[in-house]
């Protein structure tokens, strides 16, 4: 059989594993929900506070923003869903040496790590942040029409870049057994992705453009469906999630490699 | 790949690793900044061996005697320092996709499957990994599940199965995929005597009939005794015996049991006899509590075959002997004193 | 002997976070770096970033570097607020090893916060000598420093308090951790650590007036500014020594009935 309908196979399975009885995972629906509601109402509220003594900021205007908010929460949602939890496995994977077993398998392992498991609450946070989307589009100035099409290839571009980014920060797993440290960091740098790229000065914004792009999760697709990015700007956003997918690999190889050295 | 070529080679494969020493306080955590001594640790000690295909290989052990490495390196999770493996004619660290399709590893104490997941969901995952045809997946499971009597558990959560059931899962779902090889690390530890009996017949079945070659570790003397043909004991990563596991116990000793009317001296014996003091013993752990308590006037003498009549003779010329008994070595206490054995000659502790 | 133990899990704590230097110093860098960079981001696009017309002087009275002067010294006191040690309480209570606490002669909750509180004292102090050398090279006064931090010291005391009164909730559901990043959220908006809690519009100033987590942030940043007196510190003191009561009384009860209910379970 050919290898990527193997994978595929592999994959629908996966998710059919997730909606067994008992086997759900699932986090207590409502206050799932009820946390996220709280977040967006502080953001919200934080952008309310400043609209109310300015009427644009670097360039956005308050429906913008929130559009943009949308945006970053649908994208957020969607790494939730298929992502998050994972991750969060992946450190007591390797610390427990639980990833021999997955290692024997005939199926790349990484594969099998990311798509275990499946948080099908977070659905309902995406519901909010979508809706969000949908209800500032219009004064935000989103054109519409055929452009619908592409909210989800950006939105899409949103999650490629959350989970390339928590990729890069869980991998140090391999060298350190404290990884906890990194998590700590990711956390604390992912609050430059809940602001408009276009705020932050010259060098800030640099970094949130390429080593550290969490401005990929919500402010570049937000500013590509609104206003649409230069070619300049798509070459840049092409070339860095080409770069941090290379960085990734060969650190997972290395990583790899240096467990199975380690390894009594 | 020919019938004659063995599937499993071992060619002087050493494995060590180093580890990092940590001197105590704070004095030594500021060592490991700037100066840290490492010290190499040998896993394995050019262990070199050949098996065929269908064979049933036990490696037996103490912890840390090398047994898991040397699993691990036959499976490809781990590289051999030096020397050379090859198993069913490849590298297995090239972990190619075709070596995996065709090997099996069972660690006791780990899972691989996904116990939150009714067993048949579990099943179905590796279905897919495996690219098991339809027709030949549900054959193949209705065999396994017969042979090991859990087919009415298929539904249950895997977490919720006792620890027997889900060694028996365990292992349904590490030879669906009708492996040629298969690596059993300690796969009856924390079951009960029927559990791990029932476990026993079934691998002994399934090597039988399927000719897959196994190798097994176990601390278990009964697994080895009665599914292995062949006997591997490894210490501080060396081979000490390969061969039969009746090998082991011919060229053992027998135990001579004597109840005598006096409490004997146990030098006087010696000098008497001719035997070593150490083959010498007033108690036993085969003992009884009667047996067991001082004065009771037993002694445990172990020889060998020819050395019982001489010492009998001896004996009875000046002491008067009121009972006395042989027993066979069992495999457990041959395989102890292979191991005080090599503990005395090489002047090392155990 | 009763302080004992007390100073045994301190010094325990202390040693156990030293064992992490290196986490320790990441994790004081990035959760006091980042925060501030974002919010003089803020300030530095409301008051210069293309509003195309006159730039603005103040906002809601404040100037620039008003609003400056007030992320970098309410930078000091985030730094002593947190530690996520009511976590550590829910998590024991829902994984069952709670039980091992039971059975020693110590309180629990009292026993967890000692042995989080070393790193934090010393964070407290590396912020007072920071905040010192700043605040006096820049020609600001720098004994109102001290004066702030205690009043920071109580709040993060109340901060643990309310998590561990939150805590019990986990006893009732199957697990609390929700409970409590809501709270560290409301929190975060509500103690002046996300914006200077005057910059609320008066109609909602009743909001973080009502609770006491103003008194973690914003309260010690205004008067080591220099915009609170003497007398509103010592009020602000009061308030918190009261609120801090009311949060042992609440500890009790709900401590209480939780382990009683726990107890029964068997667990």
């Amino acid at each position: 059989m050919n290898p990527l309908r193997m994978l595929l196979e592999v994959l629908r399975v996966q998710f059919k594993n997730n909606w067994v009885r008992e086997a759900v995972y699932r986090t207590n629906f409502l206050t799932a929900v009820g946390v996220d509601l709280i977040w967006i109402a502080i953001e919200f509220s934080l952008f309310g506070v400043i609209y109310a003594n300015t009427p644009t900021l670097g360039g956005w205007t308050q429906d913008q923003v929130y559009f943009f908010l949308g945006v970053f929460f649908s994208s957020d949602a969607l790494f939730t869903i298929f992502f998050q939890r994972n991750f969060w496995n992946f450190s007591d994977l390797v610390n427990r040496g639980d990833l021999d077993i997955l290692l024997t398998k005939p199926v790349p392992p990484l594969f099998l790590i990311l798509t275990r498991w499946i948080n099908l609450t977070a659905f309902s946070n995406f519901v909010l942040g979508f809706g969000i989307l949908l209800k500032y589009a219009g004064p935000a100035g989103f054109q519409g029409g055929w452009h619908w099409l592409s909210v989800g290839f950006w939105l899409l571009m949103g999650v490629l870049s959350a989970a390339l980014i928590r990729f890069a920060f869980s991998i140090w797993i391999f060298w350190t057994e404290r990884g906890f440290a990194f998590s700590r960091l990711y956390y604390q740098f992912f609050s430059f992705a809940t602001k408009p790229d276009t705020l932050y000065p010259k060098w800030i914004r640099y970094l949130i453009l390429s080593a550290l792009p969490f401005a990929f999760i919500g402010s570049i697709p937000a500013r590509a469906l609104l206003e649409g990015l230069s070619l300049r700007e798509s070459l840049m956003v092409a070339g860095v999630l080409v770069g941090f997918w290379i960085f990734n690999a060969t650190l997972w190889r290395a990583g790899l490699k240096r467990y199975q050295s380690a390894s009594s | 790949m020919s019938l004659s070529q063995p599937v499993i080679q071992a060619q002087r494969v050493s494995r060590t690793f180093k580890s990092v020493k940590k001197k105590e306080g704070l004095r030594g955590t500021l060592e490991l900044l700037w100066n840290p001594e490492h010290q190499e640790h040998r896993a394995l000690d050019e262990v070199s061996f050949e098996i065929e295909a269908g064979a049933f290989v036990g490696l037996i052990g103490a912890n840390g005697a090398g047994k898991t490495t040397l699993l691990k390196i036959l499976s490809g999770l781990i590289p051999a320092t030096s020397g050379s493996a090859r198993v069913l004619g490849e590298d297995p660290f090239k972990r190619s996709m075709t070596f995996r399709k065709s090997i099996s590893l069972v660690m006791g104490q780990k899972a691989q499957l996904w116990w939150d997941l009714p067993a048949l969901d579990a099943f179905d995952l590796i279905r897919a990994i495996y690219e098991i045809p339809e027709k030949s997946y549900r054959e193949r499971l209705d065999f396994l599940a017969d042979l090991l009597d859990v087919k009415a558990l298929f539904q249950t959560q895997i977490r919720r199965l006792s620890l027997g059931e889900r060694m028996k899962m365990e292992l349904i779902g590490a030879l669906l995929h009708w492996p040629k090889v298969i690596f059993l690390d300690e796969p009856t530890i924390g079951l009960d005597v029927l559990a791990a009996h029932k476990l026993r017949e079934f691998l002994r079945e399934f090597n039988s009939r399927e000719k897959a070659t196994i190798i097994l570790t176990s601390h278990n003397m009964e697994d080895i005794e009665r599914l292995c043909s062949r006997v591997m004991i490894l210490k501080t990563g060396k081979i000490l015996y390969d061969g039969k596991p009746q090998g082991l116990i011919q060229s053992g000793e027998r135990q001579l049991k004597v109840s005598l009317l006096e409490t004997p001296d146990l030098p006087a014996v010696a000098t008497l006899t001719g035997l070593a003091p150490e083959q010498l013993s007033l108690t036993s752990e085969d003992a009884t509590e009667e047996e067991s308590k001082p004065n009771s006037n037993h002694l445990w003498i172990s020889l060998t075959n020819d050395q019982i009549a001489p010492t009998l003779q001896k004996l009875m010329s000046r002491y008067t002997i009121s009972d006395m008994g042989i027993q066979g070595q069992s495999l457990e206490r041959v395989i102890k004193s292979i191991y005080e054995t090599e503990s005395r000659e090489t002047g090392s502790k155990a | 002997m009763r302080l004992q133990w007390r100073w045994a899990a301190l010094k325990n704590g202390l040693l156990e976070d030293a064992a992490y230097r290196v986490e320790f110093i990441i994790g004081l860098l990035g959760s006091a770096a980042v925060p501030a960079a974002i919010q003089m981001v803020l300030w530095y696009a409301l008051f210069h970033v293309g509003t195309g017309e006159t730039p603005r002087t103040e906002i809601a009275g404040m100037t620039y570097s008003d609003l400056i002067a007030y992320t970098l010294v309410s930078t000091l006191f985030t730094q002593v607020r947190g530690g996520d040690h009511d976590f550590d309480l829910q998590e024991m209570i829902r994984s069952g090893s709670l039980s091992n606490y039971l059975l020693r002669p110590v309180g629990v909750v009292e026993f967890i916060y000692l042995r989080g509180i070393g790193g934090r004292l010393f964070t407290a102090g590396l912020c007072l000598v920071v905040g010192a050398i700043g605040m006096s090279l820049v020609g600001m006064d720098p004994t109102r420093l001290f004066g702030a931090m205690a009043l920071a010291i109580l709040g993060n005391i109340l901060h643990y308090q309310v998590g561990a009164a939150l805590a019990t909730t986990a006893f009732v559901w199957e697990e609390a951790y929700s409970v409590l990043m809501v709270k560290n959220m409301l929190v975060q908006l509500l103690s002046g650590e996300l914006i200077p809690l005057n910059l609320f519009p008066e109609k909602w100033a009743w909001v973080w007036k009502s609770t006491p987590f103003y008194l973690y942030v914003f309260g010690p940043t205004q008067y080591a500014l220099g915009k609170w007196s003497h007398w509103d510190l010592l009020q602000a003191l009061g308030t918190a020594g009261l609120w801090m009561l009311g949060a042992w009384l609440l500890i009790r009860v709900t401590w209480g009935l939780g382990i009683r209910n726990y107890s029964s379970l068997g667990q």
